[in-house]
């Protein structure tokens, strides 16, 4: 029989633990805006000229001076060329914006003895890690719902203490999916859950974030256990979120069908991440939590990921 | 009588057993609670109807565990009881006779023990119970309810002898007479006395049935101790062969010291002996010999003076001749003291050998044939015989032709010839001794003739004077009291020339009477008649008992039926004379609970053919509490294996620990509940008390006193090891009530008015402490606001409602020239924070009339009690730099310097007592007292 538990609420808490791992697996991988550089030699990632005038650091164009202006704007060495007064613009330069979303609902807080960590531990530390890597990369990061996207040198601890103060508060009660917020166009989201919840209800949130054409990712924290049902014998199993239970004979006759339902159950999954135009990235806790983060950078790298929007921009 | 090991109290209870297959069935249907997983995905299958579900069955260790457990709980309702006691089937009354002799000494207890169990068995039958004991004689039994002979059974005691048993015999049969055929039970002491094959068979007859309790160990007992030239010896007698063969006989001086231990071996012989290899000083000082672990009055044997090896000086005029050893008397001498005392010759080369002879701590000094003792030594040895030594002079030709007045009679000149060649007499036989004699007893051998002696005087009274007479009358021995001490004449010589005499076995009887005599002598008063004298009149001569061994051998006072033993009683002891000490204070005569000759014969209970208990069994042990701890314990293996199928010991180290936990205490259940620790250790603080001299204080609870207290306690013993040789530990804060007082030697008892009195038995703890030797000094502080004439304060008050019922001396205050103001500084009063206040101090005797200078009076002990107003402790209080801390009234350094004194000299009198009144420190002292 495995052995399985289930995270207390003391322990389930957002803890110091998580920002010191995620700042550590943050600094194994290479700053991803350089790296992106270097390797795809675009300029999606970081600071992105926005075919404009605006604020930045790059020359656009230059333009007649309007009265009512600032004189101090005046490009005076321009202007010497002829009669006329010049104001020197530059191109307009804006950041990514990546929302982060991670579960902390209790059915994440179990683990079993295979697992190397709870799946909430795990959910924690890749949503902070992306978030610290995200933003050494000149990108900005929030949290769906908790805070706008930052772009700060501690976006760790700021995360840390932001979920802490959630978690702390009275009202506060885990949700299985992120409150029906929409998202910015052109940001993205990356929801990091074991979505053990209804398709329809995941369907409805996915739909409600990529509604302005928000694109985005689906993490799945997977423990082994709860893919492989390793159990036997005279069990009964309690529903976590529910509390609802079942009482098994003989638990081993049921391993098959629970296997069925939840190929089904992800295969639903990655329909609705299909239809919205998302990736889904499923990830087991008995692996180590660098694999997720690398494959989860690739997939903010890949082209697909921001060239939809643009494209969908394109077709409109 | 076929004996079950196993009874039960309720047996009606088990057939609850037979309720067990249905438990069993009841268990079997009912699986144990399954092992509970949370599963988050759960919900995926929520709506699976599981295809099969059998209940899984308990598993059948389980299932049997439990069986044992509800069948461990209906056996120990049951009430069962190990090794039962052979119930008595007989309903009539129980007789239990209990040999008391002091054979049954030893093991008492035990003996007890088993009748009482009997007596508890027969309370459940409510039969009657008779308790006799074979000391009681033939006295009436009469049958008790149970609980009252409980009662007569705890009281009884085992008595010094050993009573006969035949008495008890006829008494038993009274009682099977008037009363139903009873049933007997014997706890026996295992020692024969004569005729026990005949006892046993009357018992039989005339009772239901006789258990015979014995005791498979022999008694074992001392007799005739024998204090040898080179070793002190002792019989050892065991009444069978023994388990034990060996053991240790102990030796004690008459305060109950251990001077020496000897090992004695039986070797599966029944008697031995014990040997003592001591110094003679120290074998003179035994008291007392004792088995040890063998708590019996025949374990333990009493020594008198009789049993004094005596240190004997001995100077004969003929010290040159050692060339022939067999002309000298000192060799006859010598011979026939060696067995029963030390003699010590005077070394010819001194100058003044009697003198230094004397030196010695003789008893007995014999001189033999000296004429004249030298003027030199002559004081000496006239004090030696005032002082109550024995002087021991034997005649011949020094003697015949000069003697000094060291002489019982006046001595006729040149003595008298018999049978030699000008004498028409014939050597002349001894007369029989007279009563009067201390030599009474002591037969007289036909073969010892006199052919020469001295002859007395015949002055008045010289007949009273003869110890012994020759055949025609004339005295051959005399003596006369001289003070204390006694003067006895041979009047004839210490070697063969004059008599055959020193050859005869007769010559040493003689000599070890008078030998005896020296003891007696130097002790008894000057007033008491004369031995030869006392010896006709029995009314004096009755030795009155002085202290009894009880049966257990340890000394008392005499039982009430004690009475007087004459002189020379050998026994056999009785209860009417109890082995013991008789006689004076003075001149103890020991009575010993066996005979030299005795023998103890182990009685052959085999051969009687009772049924027999041996004492060593075991009693009924009640098994209830052991099986409820056995089912106690598997229930809570039952509650961790149940906890176990349900998944709970996996996993967190938290419930293996819990698992720990409970296995260990499962241990800690399982050790039997008698294993009570005593846990009464010393406190600590006793503990350093008692290593090193302390001041204490008594805690007041007021704070603030109580920090001045011990802040005036820590300044007076810095100063004390300052300035004396006593360094105090650090001052203590006692609560009498509570701390044990007797490590202290001074108390300081600031007396606080507005705090409670302590409770009576602290106060009756402090008066203890006070006539134990302890000093209180109380302190009421209130100098300043007291009036010698005015009402009595606060602190007054208090201090008289403390010593109510106290046993405090008369009073006064401290004079001038007592003894506590000289003890380390000469002063004039004691003085602390204040100076106006009046100390109080044990009354002294009255000062003695005479004119002598004494600058110093001290009482026999030291004061218990000292009774100060000036706030000593206050006095004393300084910083490490000696600064007082308290301010002053009136105040300056020398008034601290003064109190701190006063308080050295308190110390100093507590410990040193009345030594400083010594008139060895007159001249000092005066000296001191005129700078």
């Amino acid at each position: 029989m495995p052995i399985v538990r289930l995270l207390p609420k003391s322990e389930s808490r957002t803890g110091r633990r998580h920002q010191y791992q995620a700042r550590a697996l943050a600094d194994r991988l290479p700053a991803l805006c350089a790296n992106a550089r270097l390797a795809a030699a675009s300029m999606r990632h970081g600071v992105h000229g926005r075919r404009q005038a605006g604020i930045g650091e790059t020359f656009w164009q230059f333009r007649p001076f309007t009265a009512n202006e600032p004189v101090s704007l005046i490009d005076w060495r321009r202007s010497a060329k002829d009669d006329r007064l010049y104001v020197r613009e530059r191109e307009w330069e804006a950041a990514n914006t990546v929302m982060i979303w991670i579960d902390r609902s209790p059915s994440m807080g179990f683990s079993s003895r295979l697992a190397l960590e709870p799946k909430v531990d795990r959910a924690l530390v890749l949503g902070l890690a992306l978030a610290d890597l995200l933003v050494r990369g000149g990108e900005r990061a929030g949290l769906l719902g908790l805070t706008p996207a930052l772009a700060i040198r501690q976006i760790i601890e700021r995360f840390g203490e932001v979920l802490l103060a959630e978690e702390r508060s009275e009202a506060y009660a885990a949700e299985e999916l992120p409150a029906r917020t929409s998202l910015a166009r052109g940001a993205q989201a990356v929801l990091i859950s074991d979505f053990l919840c209804d398709p329809e209800a995941l369907a409805l949130t996915v739909k409600a974030l990529s509604s302005q054409g928000a694109s985005g990712h689906l993490v799945l924290i997977s423990d082994p256990v709860e893919e492989s049902f390793p159990f036997a014998g005279h069990v009964e199993f309690v529903d976590v979120d529910s509390g609802a239970r079942l009482r098994l004979g003989r638990a081993e006759h049921l391993r098959e069908t629970y296997r069925q339902r939840l190929m089904q159950h992800r295969e639903a999954i990655a329909a609705i991440a299909r239809n919205a135009g998302w990736s889904v990235l499923i990830h087991r806790t008995d692996r180590p939590a660098t694999e997720a983060l690398l494959a989860l950078r690739t997939k903010l790298e890949s082209p697909a990921a921001f060239d939809l929007p643009q494209r969908r921009k394109a077709t409109n | 009588m076929p004996t079950l090991a196993v009874a039960f109290s309720f047996p009606l209870v088990l057939t609850a057993l037979a309720g067990l297959p249905l438990l069993y069935l009841l268990l079997r249907i009912t699986p144990p609670r399954p092992a509970q997983i949370p599963f988050p995905p759960l919900r995926l299958i929520l709506n699976v109807r599981p295809t099969e579900e059998t209940a899984a069955q308990m598993p059948w260790w389980l299932l049997l565990l439990r069986l044992v457990l509800a069948s461990l709980l209906i056996v120990a309702m049951a009430g069962p009881v190990w090794h039962p006691l052979s119930s008595v089937l007989h309903k009539g009354p129980l007789v239990i006779l209990i040999d008391n002799g002091w054979p049954a000494a030893p093991d008492w207890d035990r003996r007890t023990a088993t009748a009482s169990r009997r007596i508890l068995a027969a309370a459940q039958r409510s039969s009657p119970v008779a308790v006799v004991v074979t000391s009681d004689g033939a006295r009436d039994i009469s049958a008790l309810d149970p609980q009252k002979a409980l009662e007569r059974l705890q009281a009884l005691k085992p008595v010094p002898v050993m009573p006969s048993r035949r008495p008890v015999l006829a008494a038993i049969e009274k009682f099977a007479a008037t009363h139903a055929k009873p049933s007997l039970l014997w706890v026996a002491d295992g020692v024969e006395d004569g005729d026990l094959h005949d006892f046993a068979t009357k018992l039989e007859a005339t009772t239901a049935d006789v258990t015979l309790v014995t005791d498979p160990r022999p008694a074992r007992a001392l007799a005739a101790a024998r204090n040898e030239a080179s070793h002190f010896d002792v019989r050892v007698l065991s009444a069978g062969p023994a388990t034990k063969d060996g053991g240790i006989v102990r030796a004690l001086d008459s305060k109950g010291l251990a001077l020496g231990e000897a090992r004695f071996d039986f070797a599966g012989q029944k008697e031995t002996t014990a040997e003592f290899n001591l110094p003679v000083e120290l074998r003179n000082d035994i008291a007392r010999l004792e088995i040890a672990g063998e708590h019996s009055a025949g374990a333990v044997f009493l020594l008198d003076e009789r049993w004094r090896r005596r240190r004997i000086g001995l100077f004969s005029s003929e010290t040159t001749d050692v060339a022939q050893p067999l002309l000298s008397p000192s060799y006859y001498l010598t011979k026939a003291l060696a067995p029963f005392a030390d003699v010590a010759e005077a070394s010819p080369s001194t100058d003044d050998p009697v003198r230094s002879l004397l030196d010695t701590p003789i008893s007995t000094l014999i001189l033999a044939d000296v004429g004249v003792v030298p003027d030199t030594a002559y004081e000496a040895l006239t004090r030696f015989v005032e002082a109550g030594g024995v002087l021991v002079r034997f005649a011949g030709t020094h003697l015949a032709a000069a003697s000094d007045d060291l002489v019982p009679v006046r001595l006729r000149r040149g003595g008298r010839f018999l049978g030699g060649a000008m004498s028409w007499d014939s050597p002349k036989t001894l007369a029989p001794f007279s009563r009067e004699s201390p030599f009474f007893g002591l037969t007289v051998p036909a073969e010892v003739t006199v052919s020469r002696q001295v002859l007395a005087e015949p002055d008045p009274g010289l007949a009273a004077k003869s110890w012994a007479q020759l055949s025609d009358g004339t005295p051959l021995v005399t003596a006369e009291r001289r003070g204390k001490g006694l003067i006895v004449l041979f009047h004839v010589t210490a070697d063969t020339t004059w008599s055959n005499l020193p050859l005869s076995g007769l010559f040493v009887d003689m000599l070890r009477k008078l030998v005896a005599l020296s003891g007696e002598t130097a002790q008894e008063d000057a007033e008491m008649p004369a031995a030869q004298a006392a010896a006709g009149d029995p009314a004096v001569a009755a030795l009155a008992p002085q202290h009894a061994l009880d049966g257990f051998g340890s000394l008392g006072p005499p039982p009430p039926e004690a009475t007087p033993i004459a002189p020379g009683f050998q026994g056999p002891v009785t209860l009417e004379h109890p082995p013991g000490f008789y006689g004076p204070t003075d001149g103890v005569v020991a009575l010993n609970a066996l005979s030299p000759n005795d023998h103890l014969v182990g009685a052959d209970y085999p051969a009687l053919g009772l049924h027999t208990e041996s004492m060593e069994e075991l009693g009924p042990i009640d098994l209830q509490p052991w099986l409820l701890a056995a089912a106690f314990l598997l229930f809570a293996a039952d509650g961790l294996a149940a906890h176990w199928l349900a998944g709970g010991l996996r996993g967190s180290a938290g419930a293996r620990l819990t698992a720990g936990v409970l296995i260990a205490g499962l241990f800690l259940v399982g050790v039997p509940p008698a294993r009570a620790a005593e846990a009464a250790g010393n406190a600590p603080a006793d503990l350093a008390s008692a290593l090193k001299t302390r001041l204490a204080y008594v805690a007041s609870g007021d704070a603030r006193v109580d920090e001045v207290t011990r802040l005036g306690l820590l300044s007076l013993s810095r100063i004390l090891a300052q300035r004396t040789s006593l360094s105090p530990g650090e001052p203590a804060a006692v609560d009498p009530a509570r701390d044990e007082l007797s490590f202290y030697p001074l108390l300081y008892w600031p007396i606080v008015a507005t705090r409670p009195q302590p409770p009576r038995e602290a106060v009756a703890k402090a008066a203890a402490f006070m006539k134990q030797g302890g000093t209180i000094v109380f302190d009421t502080r209130d100098a300043l606001t007291a009036r010698p004439d005015g009402p009595p304060t606060p602190e007054g008050k208090w201090l008289k409602s403390l010593l109510e019922g106290v046993d405090v001396p008369q009073l006064e205050p401290i004079p001038a020239d007592h003894v506590v103001t000289k003890t380390f500084y000469l002063l004039d009063g004691f003085i602390g924070r204040y100076t106006s206040g009046i100390s109080w101090i044990e009354a002294l005797p009255p000062a003695p009339a005479d004119d002598a200078p004494r600058p110093a009076r001290a009482g026999d002990s030291v004061s218990p009690i000292v009774i100060t107003s000036n706030d000593l402790a206050a006095g004393w209080a300084s910083d490490a730099d000696g600064e007082s801390l308290y301010s002053l009234v009136p105040g300056g350094e020398r008034q601290h310097e003064l109190a701190l004194r006063g308080g050295v000299n308190l110390v100093m009198y507590t410990l040193t007592g009345n030594y400083k009144s010594d008139q060895v420190h007159v001249k000092d002292l005066l000296d001191r007292l005129a700078h």
